[in-house]
């Protein structure tokens, strides 16, 4: 039997990971060069389709990795499933995208298999009979060649954008496609996937605000937010702060205004309790009428500030509050 | 809840193997790079059988650029640039040429020119550089000679083991990227590099932290001088055509410190109506309140300085220590694995006020004993001892040994110390003994119960500064300009080891003296009623400029300061 080169393309949800030519013409060139034979696998339920399209593609055989038990995705079914197929085909070196998937179960499929994995790496070379796999490290200033000291079957995973999807080979004819079955055993899926989420994005975008009530070291206690908050939600503004009291977690890093936050340029902008350091300034000068509230006379927020009040927060936030309230109920 | 950065436990690091790794890329490390390599290629045109390789040389560096985070005034002295790169004046970046010099007593309102420059600070034949742009040039050669540089990459730990009891220095681990406040990883997470090599050279600058662990360890300073430092507060300003010629040098000594203390400002003019100022206040002072940033405010407040900023504008910032301790502050130099260069072990000629010349002689001298050290297979202390020994058959050991007692006259004030500055001059720096003693700069610290509520004489330079905001600055507004910038999101590397001094016994005895020293706003004791006297230490790490300061001051010498994730850090350009 010829050695052979097997590329496990990635579905998600039934789609193929575009990321997966990449990886097929990464398999092409190795082919072309060591003359191995390249076959491809799809690994999942129901996924003729997609094996069909990878068929489509120059290789000499796709195959369909099938079991019900492969969807949903889970790494005890994908490492249990591969492994099996794997040990059966018998190929030399076998070929996967860097996904988030594919780092999630190639450690335990190669680790039951007793071998290696050369990930995430950007490149390979052919010296004399020997692969040598290129990985990048210290963050891309130094590349790395690494070969494989174990028997095949060799895991390499390759970085994305390391090879060109546009330039995948088309065969002249499609690929013929063989389902395998596997049999995944009760017992072997540890993991129950949860719903799948997306990690919230950035709650708050203040650069849409129009109003924007932002509060400092002048509030003195993380209750007292709650006041600001309300002068907010009367205004139908947004809260943010600065730097302070992000940093004592009394409000979201999101909310953070200034050099190391965000620059925001609303129509109104009311300062309670914000020095005015410079740091604070730049993320907001731009705002159109700024309204500063601060107990120090010669704090430097009052330079930018069209008006100036000079007091205590707490007195004048509260009832600031009912006004408004009052004059909203009234329309 | 203040959580202090440490290099993670407990995970797998990825190793490389190395031939030498300096640790700091600034004048000293770029210059020992450049020199092993000049001396590679010289022995492989000559070796053609035994080719030695460079691939396996680094350098580490913990700015985002080359040259970020160097820092100084700058004069340069050409000796030993001029032994590296003979013809170095048709490519370097250099800002003048010294064309005039001066050098002045203040009182508050007046100032008393000397008749005559004093020896060590006639600079005919200096340079005035910016350091930031020096190093980036130096730096391109260094990579265009084929040394990697890492930057980005800081230092965290020394590793050790192998013979000598395990006592050998063995590698460097690098800084863990993506680790959040609370010392967790975060989905970026990227461990340190285990990086062993034959030969580790310590270039770190000003109180280095791997140094410090190493000196440390094995107490390479005993029997010598305890290191003393000086805090070098830093603006570059743009003044009005003709206010002062390209290449012209002042020093003034006295106002605004009074004869207590020691130190002194600089101002070269460089080329396109550019300033270099900045005032450097010994980090040996007695009254804790004093500010070295606010002492260079009141400093320019002086009508002489104020005529010449007028209508001017302040363009960037910055502050670093300065080893002051000169020839008997010197640590041991070499020994297994390990070799220690440029401020990192203390060259500096403080009545010269210059060491970037020393900092580069030192490093070609390094470079030449690690390439001894790569010829003969031996980085054991039998070999890279050695570099001890060159150091002092060297024009720098001409150098310091005249200069040996010049910073210690001062410890009883400026009259003294003038005196005994004038004796050395002529007894080859000998004065009234072959080696003056000296303390460490924090035991000269005094409790407030023992100074003058008033402040004295010193009330002008106590605590925060002010600022006009056109000739003086607070100073948020200052660090503003020095483009400081950091991962908020990492634990402090201002490593505290007990905040309860802090809390409980610094407050009241010293007043928290770490808000003062730090010219960052790292430091800053916050109102909590929980604590017993009201406040807590609360810190912004993502202000600091790496200056070392508050490693250097503290007066319970309970901070060390760590390298924040690589990246980190101020930008220096022009500085």
């Amino acid at each position: 039997m010829p050695d052979t080169i097997l590329v496990v393309a990635e579905q998600r949800e039934g789609k193929l990971n575009r990321v997966s030519w990449e990886t097929v013409t990464a398999g092409q060139a190795l082919a072309s060069q060591t003359g191995w034979t390249l076959e491809a696998a799809v690994v999942g339920s129901g996924i003729s389709g997609i094996a069909s399209e990878v068929a489509s593609r120059k290789a000499a055989k796709v195959y369909a990795v099938e079991s019900p038990k492969l969807e949903p995705y889970t790494p005890d079914a994908f490492a249990f499933a591969l492994k099996q197929f794997i040990e059966s085909k018998q190929p030399k070196l076998v070929l996967m995208p860097h996904t988030y998937q594919v780092r999630d179960f190639v450690p335990k499929l190669a680790t039951a298999m007793g071998r290696t994995v050369i990930s995430d790496c950007v490149g390979y070379k052919k010296e004399g009979d020997k692969l040598v796999f290129t990985r990048q490290m210290f963050q891309g200033k130094l590349a790395a060649d690494v070969s494989f000291g174990c028997e095949p079957p060799w895991f390499v995973t390759f970085q994305n954008g390391a090879f060109r999807g546009d330039k995948v080979e088309t065969g002249a004819a499609a690929a013929r496609v063989e389902t395998v079955n596997v049999e995944i055993g009760d017992g072997v899926i540890r993991n129950r996937p949860q719903e799948v989420f997306k990690e919230a994005k950035q709650a708050v975008d203040l650069t849409q605000a129009e109003i924007i009530v932002s509060v400092g070291r002048g509030i003195k206690e993380q209750k007292n937010i709650e006041l600001a908050r309300q002068l907010a939600e009367a205004l139908g503004g947004e809260i943010a702060a600065s730097r302070p009291i992000c940093d004592s977690g009394w409000l979201p890093m999101d909310r953070q205004i200034g050099s190391s936050g965000q620059t925001v340029a609303p129509k109104l902008y009311l300062a309670l309790g914000i020095s005015g350091a410079i740091q604070h300034i730049v993320g907001m000068k731009g705002a159109r009428t700024i309204i500063a509230v601060n107990k120090d006379s010669e704090a430097p927020i009052f330079e930018i500030a069209d008006y100036a009040v000079v007091g205590n927060l707490f007195d004048i936030v509260p009832p600031l509050i009912e006004e408004v309230r009052k004059a909203k109920a009234t329309g | 809840m203040l959580v202090f950065r440490k290099p993670l436990e407990g995970i797998e690091r990825p190793q490389m193997p190395a031939d030498v790794i300096i640790v700091g890329g600034g004048a000293a490390g770029m210059a020992c790079a450049l020199r092993l390599s000049q001396l590679i290629d010289a022995y492989n045109a000559n070796n053609p059988d035994s080719q030695l390789s460079k691939e396996n040389i680094y350098v580490l560096e913990k700015a985002r650029e080359i040259g970020q985070h160097c820092l100084s005034g700058a004069l340069l002295d050409p000796r030993s640039i001029r032994e590296l790169i003979p013809d170095f004046e048709k490519e370097a970046p250099i800002e003048a040429t010294v064309s005039k010099e001066a050098v002045y007593f203040l009182t508050v309102k007046s100032k008393l020119k000397f008749p005559v420059t004093p020896p060590p600070l006639r600079d005919h034949g200096n340079y005035v550089i910016s350091l930031n742009r020096f190093v980036k040039w130096l730096g391109e050669k260094v990579e265009a000679a084929g040394i990697t540089v890492f930057t980005g990459f800081a230092g965290s730990e020394l590793l050790y083991g192998g013979a000598a009891n395990g006592n050998r220095v063995m590698g460097v681990r690098t800084d863990d990227k993506g680790v959040d406040k609370h010392n967790e990883k975060k989905s970026n997470f990227e461990p340190g590099y285990d990086l062993k090599a034959k030969v580790i050279i310590l270039a770190e600058g000003s109180r280095g932290s791997l140094t410090k662990q190493l000196i440390l360890r094995f107490k390479l300073d005993a029997d010598r001088n305890p290191q003393t430092y000086g805090q070098g507060v830093k603006e570059l300003w743009e003044v009005p055509a003709g206010r002062i010629a390209p290449g012209e040098v002042i020093y003034t000594m006295g106002w605004p410190l009074t004869s207590r203390e020691y130190g002194g400002a600089w101002i070269y003019g460089g080329k396109d109506n550019i300033v270099s100022l900045g005032f450097v206040t010994a980090l040996e002072y007695a009254d804790p309140r004093i500010d070295p940033q606010h002492v260079l405010q009141e400093f320019k407040k002086h009508p002489f300085v104020s005529a010449l900023l007028k209508g001017g504008k302040m363009v960037r910032y910055g502050a670093k220590s300065m080893p002051y301790g000169g020839w008997w502050s010197l640590p041991s130099l070499g020994g297994d694995g390990w070799m220690i260069v440029g401020d990192s072990a203390g060259f500096l000629n403080s009545a010269r006020l210059k060491g970037i010349h020393l900092a580069i002689k030192s490093g070609m001298l390094a470079a030449e004993t690690a390439f001894e050290a790569l010829k003969s297979g031996d980085s054991s202390a039998a070999t890279l001892g050695q570099f001890q020994r060159n150091v002092e058959s060297s024009w720098i050991k001409d150098e310091l040994w005249k200069v040996r007692n010049f910073h210690q006259a001062f410890t009883h004030g400026l009259w003294p110390g003038l005196l005994h500055a004038g004796l050395q001059q002529f007894t080859g720096g000998r004065g009234i003994r072959n080696r003056y003693p000296s303390a460490p700069g924090y035991t000269h610290m005094k409790k407030l119960a023992e100074l003058p509520a008033d402040g004295g004489a010193e009330a002008p330079l106590l605590g925060p500064a002010k600022g006009d905001a056109r000739l003086t600055f607070d100073k948020l507004t200052d660090l503003y300009h020095s483009g400081t910038k950091h991962e908020e999101d990492q634990p402090a590397h201002l490593v505290i080891q007990n905040t309860d001094v802090c809390n409980s016994r610094c407050i009241k005895e010293f007043g928290s003296p770490c808000q003062n020293f730090c010219p960052a706003n790292v430091y800053e004791m916050v109102d909590d009623t929980t604590e017993p006297n009201g406040k807590r230490i609360s810190l912004n790490p993502s202000n600091c400029v790496h200056c070392k300061a508050c490693d250097i001051a503290d007066p319970y010498q309970i901070i060390t300061w760590v390298p924040p994730e690589g990246g980190g850090g101020p930008n220096y350009d022009g500085m």
